[in-house]
């Protein structure tokens, strides 16, 4: 088996075919809605407060089941439950639909943990597959949670033109609030652990792009 | 000047079904852990055969530093209640104190419980701890109103953490947690500083699609977040989650 820190690297790449290219993480719903591309940083230190959190508690949950033989279906609800966006909870399935198929096809042992769960979101599959790598829980949130931070730079510069020198020094200012969300969730266990903070102004603008034909992201 | 001594206040408050064809019975007791404690006093205000309504009245001064206000509320089998509050709640300045307000809502098979609320205001310097948790048991309908507000007029927010958590049937529904403060409360709340919803689980289905969130487990959240209280209102919402307690699934 890879050494699990070339399987991490493996998993937070871009280039990883789960159309990553797709998602926004609700940054082109915000700026259509009133965010001002200055405040792009501040959007980013929101969602590790809140969304992000409850996404990278979630896959570490999934994890933590899938080592202990207990159910990740709990984990999966349990994440449901604390996401009150219909279609933040879209986006997650659709993301996790496309990680289960490649999982599937390259690493088909992986995903066995997930046979009961219908449509799992993104951090269910990702914390099941991670737990067959024997990724550690606290690399697992951080990587959810850079992926966050990559993913939301990545679609500014579709955007907004702006410099990605600029963007990137915006990533590394980030990586301060990866390590806040690592030290929130690292521990968590059991589904009812899972952090459940809920970020109404991101919930509004994701509902709000939902319900728009005029985007270049899904979600 | 207050004191940061705790007082605490622990308000019970049970509606069941009367028997042949009496009205509902209506239960309540109010315990202090000193005279001078703060508290909630529930109000009959009209009751039938199963249905009643009650008045929360706020007794004494209103949130202050170690008030402690527990809230218990039970609807038994068949029965409804309704809730209304003669105004809304104000927390005050706890200048490094803090104050707590639990409600513990348990719902027996189809019971209905509504709760008319009315703004709660947190204002700068205010520190407070609100949890509400509610059992329902399958039949039963919730229709709940909140408003929670950031600060007075022309105020920074004060800090309240606000956790919600509804189980149907012992299974989680909706979990929720709000953690805001003058840092946070920007951030989460958008630059927005009222945020109101009304929460409808168990009640029929329908409602406007405006600020509308399906839960992924049945009932529906409506939210919406405004700079001045009158912008984030839902009346819409309620009459819809109203009408479905009344007509419910």
């Amino acid at each position: 088996m890879p050494h699990s820190e070339l399987m991490m690297l493996l998993l937070a790449d871009a280039r990883l075919p789960v159309a990553g290219h797709t998602q926004s993480g609700t940054l082109e719903g915000a700026l259509a809605n009133g965010l001002d591309p200055a405040d792009v940083p501040a959007y980013l230190r929101t969602r590790l407060l809140g969304v992000t959190r409850v996404e990278a508690g979630t896959a570490v949950a999934a994890r933590h089941a899938v080592v202990t033989g207990s159910e990740v279906v709990a984990v999966d609800r349990a994440w449901a439950v604390r996401t009150v966006s219909p279609a933040l909870r879209d986006a997650a399935r659709m993301q996790g639909q496309a990680l289960l198929r490649l999982a599937n096809r390259v690493w088909p042992a992986s995903t066995n943990p997930l046979g009961e769960v219908p449509r799992p979101g993104r951090s269910t599959v990702l914390g099941t597959v991670a737990a067959h790598f024997d990724l550690g829980a606290a690399s697992l949130a951080r990587l959810v949670a850079y992926d966050d931070v990559q993913t939301v730079c990545a679609a500014a510069l579709k955007l907004v033109p702006l410099d990605p020198v600029v963007v990137t020094g915006w990533v590394h200012d980030a990586l301060a609030g990866v390590d806040e969300v690592v030290a929130a969730v690292a521990d968590v266990r059991e589904p009812e652990e899972i952090p459940a903070v809920s970020s109404p102004q991101i919930e509004a603008w994701a509902q709000a792009h939902a319900g728009t034909s005029r985007r270049l992201f899904r979600a | 000047m207050l004191t940061s001594t705790e007082r605490s206040a622990r308000t019970r408050l049970r509606v069941g079904v009367g028997e042949g064809g009496a009205r509902c019975r209506v239960r309540s007791t109010v315990s202090l852990s000193d005279p001078t404690a703060a508290s909630i006093r529930p109000v009959l205000v009209h009751h039938d055969t199963d249905r009643a309504r009650v008045s929360l009245v706020p007794e004494g001064a209103l949130l202050l530093a170690g008030d402690t206000i527990e809230l218990d509320v039970t609807v038994d089998a068949g029965a409804r209640l309704d809730l209304i509050e003669p105004g809304g709640t104000v927390a005050f300045d706890m200048r490094g104190g803090r104050a707590s307000w639990s409600v513990l809502i348990t719902l027996g098979p189809g019971a209905v419980l509504t709760w008319a609320g009315e703004p709660f205001v947190v204002s700068a310097g205010a520190d407070v701890q609100r949890r509400t948790v509610v059992r329902m048991a399958p039949g039963a309908a919730l229709a709940l109103r909140e408003s929670l507000v950031l600060g007075r007029y022309g105020e920074v927010p004060g800090t309240i953490r606000q956790q919600t958590e509804i189980t149907l049937d012992r299974v989680p529904v909706l979990v929720e947690d709000l953690p805001l403060d003058p840092t946070s409360a920007p951030a989460l709340l958008g630059g927005h500083r009222v945020v109101s919803s009304v929460l409808a689980i168990g009640t029929s289905f329908g409602g406007p699609a405006e600020d509308r969130y399906d839960l992924d487990h049945g009932g529906t959240l409506w939210r919406r977040l405004g700079v001045r209280a009158h912008e984030a209102q839902l009346p819409a919402a309620w009459d819809a989650a109203m009408a479905g307690a009344e007509d419910r699934l």
